[in-house]
């Protein structure tokens, strides 16, 4: 589904991303792990064309992603908070989205159904604009509305950073259950160890820009990672 | 620990991204600032003699006395619009052991230097100098210009008060109509006394006591305000406004731009910025108040085209040169959603199309300087839809400076969304109708002059397809570098 080949980014000539080849089956749950600039939002920015690769390409669904503007009907996406529109309702977000994706209100409101319990009485009918959320629900928009419109991949960066531990737990019912049986390829990325393990089949560990474990989740999984982190000294 | 406070603002002010990298900017700010300066200094020390020529029996000082009201009432109109109380980063120090007054204190007191209080003693330093000259007495000059000063300093502090609160606001707003209503209709005017009140503190300079005290309560009553507000809760943790929900869907008949018309639309309501740029726009409105009515440019047809031109371009131009930057917070979303680019664009023309007409419709009341005149603006308004709506976004496609959509621009230590592409591309907006106009009139006569510059916007529009595609080649080459520079921390 996802096939990355040759690719690398390079800032005033310094690599911050090398990948050779990486290729992503669809329907897989995959988990990006590294330490503070090992190069994860990097790939995620490539994967959604917001950065120009310096080399190689990535190929998405058969559509070279900088390519062609193919692949954004079937990808979505949540990075950061710049993500939302500020000045809009959490309601009215959905629904420009919505629209955007070829949803209409009624299939819009009854996706954002499914996610009462995920939002916790706390994003619909607020009457609140978005940038007057706290980060955590600004987030909880956010992921939810990556969801609308049947994406076939859906990007995540950091989706369990500032969310509340019951929230966390609902993602990861969330994201396992779309993987598993809705045959979407996730890709998120974590410096939470034992959620990744919990939630991805599959996960990488990128260190200054390269892949160095590219591993099978198993219950051995969380030892090994946990080993590898404790042994390289984070700077 | 105050110069503690100066160091971090020049750090914050050197270091500042977009002043590193402008030295256009800071070279045009600079410019600016010393022209608005040098026109004031160079009008102050004509002042005196402007004066004495336009009315012989008084004495200038007189004169000036009973016409200075309108220079305050220019300044109060303009700071309203483009002064604010500075915000200072207080969130950290609000944790360290500072006196809260001490922080209040020198808030306030860094307004006090800011450019408007200059522009004001540019203008009457200079005077009052010429007045000394002229040997009249040095106390009595003095006290005046003392009183001036203080006058200036409050109205700036006064100023943030109106900004700050409504109930100031509409207090004012009121008494202010009011008085102009009583002056139109004859009925009372209260230029006289304010008149008096002015050359009583020339006469009598220890009255300068009077602005003083009004200044200390001004002062006061800022400080209150400030402290009051001193706490996370409401000053630094933003204030929560209740959503102005409203139904739009009576837009979804445009189809497929639809979605962002809507979003337009909520935009403009709800961000302050955008707002702002909005109700600036009826300004340009009155535009042609200042040229149809001098003589001096009844025989400059080429100029009164281009003010024709200005009075239905408002929104389209302060508007639309910051197309895309208005989406500048959150362009990254939208450009990995699904977006054509040409819907986009689309809706940006329409709302700017449907300001044009809105303005048109507006500016009827110009009939009164005959149909010629009117003419002109209709002309002028064709143009602005068929042409100057692309160059418009032309040029905001070039610009790459984010925008803030909920903080008002302030003058002079805003930059944001100006830079030198903008004006080198704004150029083709003031010749080009201009030219337009100006040739085919020289050549043959007024009425074709008028019919040339309308047609080159019908013309406009008959290409429109073609225009907006190549708007969409800019947007597609500078895809990254506008993302790089919208993501970029302020």
């Amino acid at each position: 589904m996802i096939i990355t080949s040759n690719l690398s980014k390079k800032y005033n000539g310094v690599q911050v991303l090398h990948i050779e080849s990486l290729e992503i089956p669809k329907g897989q749950s995959f988990g990006l792990v590294g330490n503070n600039g090992a190069g994860k939002t990097t790939y995620f920015s490539l994967l959604l064309d917001l950065i120009e690769p310096t080399t190689g390409y990535i190929n998405n669904n058969n559509v070279l992603v900088n390519e062609s503007e193919d692949w954004k009907p079937f990808t979505s996406s949540f990075i950061d908070e710049s993500f939302l529109i500020g000045y809009l309702t959490a309601e009215e977000y959905f629904y420009f989205i919505g629209e955007l994706r070829g949803q209409s209100k009624t299939e819009v409101d009854q996706l954002i159904a499914q996610f009462e319990d995920f939002f916790h009485g706390e994003i619909l009918n607020q009457k609140k604009y978005l940038r007057d959320l706290s980060k955590g629900n600004q987030k909880k928009a956010g992921i939810v509305a990556a969801l609308i419109g049947n994406p076939e991949v859906i990007i995540l960066d950091e989706p369990f950073a500032n969310l509340d531990p019951t929230t966390q737990i609902r993602l990861k019912g969330i994201i396992k259950d779309l993987a598993e049986t809705k045959g979407v390829t996730v890709l998120i990325s974590s410096h939470d160890l034992q959620h990744v393990t919990e939630v991805c089949e599959r996960i990488v560990v990128l260190e200054k820009g390269e892949i160095i474990k590219d591993l099978k989740t198993s219950a051995a999984t969380l030892k090994e990672l946990e080993a590898h982190f404790a042994g390289t000294p984070t700077f | 620990m105050i110069k503690q406070f100066i160091s971090h603002e020049w750090k914050q002010f050197k270091r500042a991204s977009y002043f590193q990298k402008g030295l256009v900017i800071k070279i045009f700010l600079i410019l600016g600032a010393i022209y608005f300066g040098g026109i004031a200094i160079f009008l102050g020390a004509f002042l005196f003699f402007i004066a004495k020529k336009a009315i012989p029996d008084v004495d200038p000082i007189v004169t000036i006395n009973n016409f200075i009201i309108y220079w305050f009432l220019f300044e109060i109109l303009i700071r309203y619009f483009m002064q604010q109380l500075p915000v200072m980063n207080v969130k950290p120090l609000m944790v360290i052991p500072i006196k809260r007054n001490t922080v209040i204190h020198y808030l306030l007191g860094k307004t006090a230097i800011s450019f408007f209080n200059f522009l004001s003693l540019f203008l009457f330093l200079p005077f009052s100098v010429v007045l000394l000259y002229k040997g009249y007495p040095a106390v009595n000059v003095l006290g005046w210009f003392l009183s001036i000063v203080l006058i200036t300093l409050c109205i700036n502090f006064f100023n943030f008060l109106v900004n700050k609160s409504n109930t100031v606001f509409y207090i004012t707003l009121t008494l202010l109509l009011a008085l102009i209503g009583l002056k139109y209709f004859d009925i009372y005017s209260a230029l006289e006394p304010i008149g008096l009140a002015f050359n009583a503190l020339y006469n009598q300079p220890y009255l300068v006591v009077i602005p003083l005290v009004l200044l200390v309560l001004l002062y006061n009553l800022n400080f209150k305000y400030v402290k009051n507000g001193f706490y996370l809760d409401d000053a630094v943790s933003k204030k929560i406004k209740a959503v102005e929900a409203t139904d739009l869907s009576w837009f979804n008949r445009f189809g497929s731009i639809a979605p962002f018309l809507k979003n337009d639309i909520k935009l403009i309501w709800r961000n302050a910025r955008p707002k702002q740029t909005m109700m600036m726009s009826f300004l340009f409105l009155f535009y042609g108040l200042l040229f149809y009515t001098q003589d001096t440019y009844k025989d400059m047809p080429a100029l009164l085209a281009f003010a024709s031109m200005f009075i239905t371009g408002g929104f389209l131009m302060t508007f639309g040169q910051l197309v895309p930057s208005w989406d500048s917070e959150y362009y990254k979303m939208l450009m990995s959603q699904n977006i054509p680019y040409r819907k986009y664009l689309e809706s940006k023309w329409y709302l700017m199309v449907t300001a044009v007409a809105i303005s048109f419709v507006l500016s009827t009341p110009y009939i009164y300087f005959g149909w010629k005149i009117f003419g002109m603006i209709a002309a002028g308004a064709l143009f602005n839809i068929g042409l100057n709506s692309f160059i418009t976004l032309f040029g905001g496609a070039l610009n790459r400076m984010p925008v803030e959509l909920n903080t008002k621009a302030k003058a002079f230590s805003n930059t944001q969304g100006f830079n030198p592409t903008q004006l080198l591309i704004s150029l083709p907006k003031f010749i080009l109708p201009m030219g337009l106009f100006y040739i085919p009139y020289k050549l043959v006569n007024f009425e074709t002059g008028i019919i040339v510059l309308a047609l080159s916007g019908v013309a406009g529009i008959v290409f429109k397809n073609f225009f907006l595609s190549q708007i969409e080649k800019v947007y597609q080459k500078g895809k990254y570098k506008t993302i790089a520079a919208y993501s970029e921390k302020k």
